[in-house]
């Protein structure tokens, strides 16, 4: 039995190390000579207890008896918690190519691959009392209205929508990487801004009024307004200058923002995506499956692709 | 007295290390180390005269030829035989299957064996009562492990051949070997001995035991691997008809005839290893320059101390007599539930301390003892106090453990 265990264990191991992988090519053939119903002569199992048994001798005699006297159960233990291990490991890699952190989707936890759990971290917005708790399960498009936010590629079998806000850092960076996803994959994109930072409150009836008065010349506008400096951003007379050189009609814009029916549209547009439970921006849904932070390119991809197993 | 000093600078091996830590190399009884002067030899012959001998002319195949010559003549010399008694074999085992095929054995003859030979000295017998319907009887030895000579004197007396070992390489335990040929003779058996184990460490005189046969292998005795004498007395090698046969054995054939050279080159067929053969030569000056007697001095200064200081551990179960004085350079021991490969693993894991562990080719003994295995120490003149202290100190720490 410790042979099967060894070439496992040795095997996983070898995966990373020659020394271990001779080890296992050894652990190999004392399998094969049990399989084939021949004694395991090789000593394996003898080499490897002597190895281990002399370092622990070396330090404790203590601990080298309590190991030579229990070494079948101890190689189990071990072995129990290698396979543990080995299946975390691996979920956590699957995990992290899939959503961009070891624990699943939206899981801030701690991962090995992404240390400083750069592709969980959301701008927070206020919550409200009597708010759902935020918790990603919670974060949905369920009886939620977006048929007023900016919408582009309709009628197309994905739909991806960005809920972020403008001066928002993570946002900023997840932002490329959904415009190459709808770039790429044609998909129905709608974009709703969250006024998460009061320095770009005022931003949403601007971009409100762009979509309304001129369609889809709000996407470059909008793409502008997500990759200029963010100081540009912050004074609204800054952003007249950015709407004159888009060749937009400011005072038309301006009326469109002072229009009392604007301030309601924007105003329900904020309680739809209050409805979603939102916690953070960005939140991605993709397909209806939320995406709270930015993350990688592949994750976003891999969402549209289906091949998710947990 | 022994010269440490040039032992260490003769013996390579001994100045190296593994894992920052000498070697310490207790294995001799399987496989002894080879003096510079041996391995210097052999290389002579494939660096300056790699050529055939017996056959070629020419003044590199002269020049093999008489190396070889030389050779044979000092192992002859060695076990004060005569030059035409000596073949070459590639060691023991073969030396032994010579024998069992050449002697003219017929069904119903009875062979007497030990009952601690080595597989090389017990199953060509077996195979030759299959074969040839040959009786095959063993002697037990006493309770002690030593030999058993009233029962032997019992034995013999039907017997045609009695094939020995002489000195034990599962306890160093070495037979009467005078003794029993004499009462051999006295009832027409002939005997043969295998030396392997003895030679190294003893004086061997094939005239003075009066032995009809006997056979040794180089690599027990400082020399190289595939090299191994067999020897036979002259008027007895004539009557044996060679086992293998072909190139070098004939004096010439035809389509349909041969005529078979003289002993002893008919017995060493197809090409020899010549390199091989002049390192045992060399071999054999080496050994009487080092001296028997100061051989046998420091194996039994060590092995006197080893079964001491094991004897102390109750748990261990020391093979053969308890006196080191019968044991040659051998301590084979073992702890009755314990596998005895951990104990030799762990020895060379923890000082590089190099001892054999198993069932040393004598698995005839341990099956009927109903012993799994057990360790070997065998020790060589090369082999010094402080790596017996060294043994013992770690074999001491693993006990405790088990």
């Amino acid at each position: 039995m410790f042979c099967i265990i060894a070439l496992i264990v040795f095997s996983i191991l070898g995966i990373f190390s020659a020394t271990h992988r001779a080890l296992a090519k050894e652990a190999l053939d004392c399998v094969f000579r049990r399989i084939t119903l021949r004694p395991c002569n090789t000593g394996f199992r003898e080499k490897i207890k002597s190895q281990i048994l002399v370092r622990l001798l070396n330090r404790s005699a203590f601990l080298a008896r309590l190991f030579s006297r229990h070494f079948e159960l101890l190689s189990w233990i071990f072995f129990i918690l290698m396979i543990g291990s080995t299946f975390w490991v691996v979920k956590g890699g699957y995990n992290y190519y899939l959503y961009g952190s070891c624990n699943g989707l939206n899981q801030s936890g701690f991962c090995a691959f992404d240390p400083k759990g750069e592709n969980n971290k959301v701008t927070e917005i206020n919550t409200q009392c009597g708010a759902v708790e935020k918790k990603e399960e919670n974060v949905t498009l369920n009886n939620v209205d977006l048929s007023s936010f900016p919408t582009k590629n309709i009628g197309s079998k994905d739909t991806v929508v960005l809920i972020g806000c403008y001066e928002c850092d993570y946002t900023r960076k997840a932002y490329s990487d959904i415009q190459k996803l709808v770039r790429e994959k044609k998909t129905n994109y709608i974009f709703a801004h969250y006024p998460a930072k009061e320095n770009t409150n005022y931003l949403s009836e601007v971009g409100y009024c762009v979509y309304k008065e001129y369609g889809e010349k709000f996407w470059p506008f909008n793409n502008y307004l997500f990759t200029v400096d963010k100081v540009e951003i912050y004074q609204p007379e800054y952003v007249g200058t950015i709407l004159k050189n888009f060749d937009f009609d400011v005072n038309k814009i301006n009326d469109c923002i002072n229009d009392p029916t604007t301030k309601e549209a924007v105003s329900n547009q904020v309680n739809q995506l209050v409805k979603t439970h939102l916690y953070g921006t960005p939140t991605v849904f993709i397909n209806g499956k939320a995406l709270v932070g930015p993350k990688p390119y592949r994750v976003y991809k891999s969402m549209l692709n289906k091949f998710i197993i947990f | 007295m022994l010269n440490y000093e040039k032992i260490k600078n003769d013996f390579p091996l001994l100045n190296k290390q593994f894992k920052e830590k000498p070697v310490i190399y207790f294995d001799s009884a399987c496989m002894s180390l080879k003096p510079r002067q041996v391995i210097e030899a052999m290389n002579e012959y494939y660096f300056d005269f790699p050529a055939c001998s017996g056959r070629s002319s020419h003044k590199l195949g002269e020049l093999v030829t008489k190396k070889i010559k030389e050779a044979r003549q000092i192992v002859a010399r060695f076990i004060h035989a005569s030059e035409q008694e000596i073949v070459f074999t590639r060691n023991t085992t073969e030396a032994i299957n010579l024998l069992a095929n050449s002697l003219d054995l017929k069904s119903g003859d009875l062979v007497l064996t030990t009952d601690k030979e080595h597989n090389s000295n017990l199953i060509p017998w077996q195979l030759m009562v299959k074969k040839k319907g040959i009786r095959h009887e063993i002697v037990r030895s006493n309770v002690d492990n030593t030999f058993d000579l009233e029962k032997y004197k019992e034995l013999v007396k039907r017997a045609k051949l009695v094939s020995m070992v002489h000195t034990s390489n599962l306890d160093g335990t070495t037979i009467p070997a005078k003794e029993i040929i004499k009462i051999a003779h006295e009832n027409g058996a002939l005997v043969f001995l295998d030396v392997a184990q003895s030679i190294p460490h003893i004086k061997i005189d094939v005239k003075d035991l009066d032995v009809d046969f006997l056979a040794f292998s180089g690599h027990k005795m400082l020399g190289p691997t595939g090299t191994g004498v067999f020897y036979g007395k002259s008027n007895l090698l004539e009557k044996l008809e060679p086992f293998m046969v072909g190139g070098d054995t004939v004096e010439y054939s035809t389509y349909t005839d041969y005529k078979m050279l003289n002993t002893p080159e008919k017995f060493e067929a197809g090409l020899q290893d010549y390199a091989g053969i002049i390192g045992l030569g060399e071999v054999v000056k080496y050994l009487e320059a080092v001296g028997f007697d100061n051989i046998r001095e420091q194996e039994l200064k060590l092995n006197t101390y080893i079964t001491e200081e094991i004897t102390k551990l109750s748990k261990i179960k020391i093979i053969g007599p308890s006196d080191p004085k019968l044991r040659s350079g051998i301590i084979s021991f073992y702890i009755d539930g314990v596998d005895m490969h951990q104990i030799a693993l762990m020895l060379d894991e923890m000082s590089n301390v190099m001892i054999r562990s198993g069932q040393h080719c004598v698995h005839s003994w341990f099956n009927d003892k109903k012993i799994k295995n057990s360790a070997r120490v065998s020790l060589y003149f090369y082999n010094t106090m402080e790596e017996a202290e060294e043994f013992i100190r770690c074999l001491n720490k693993i006990i405790k453990i088990l």
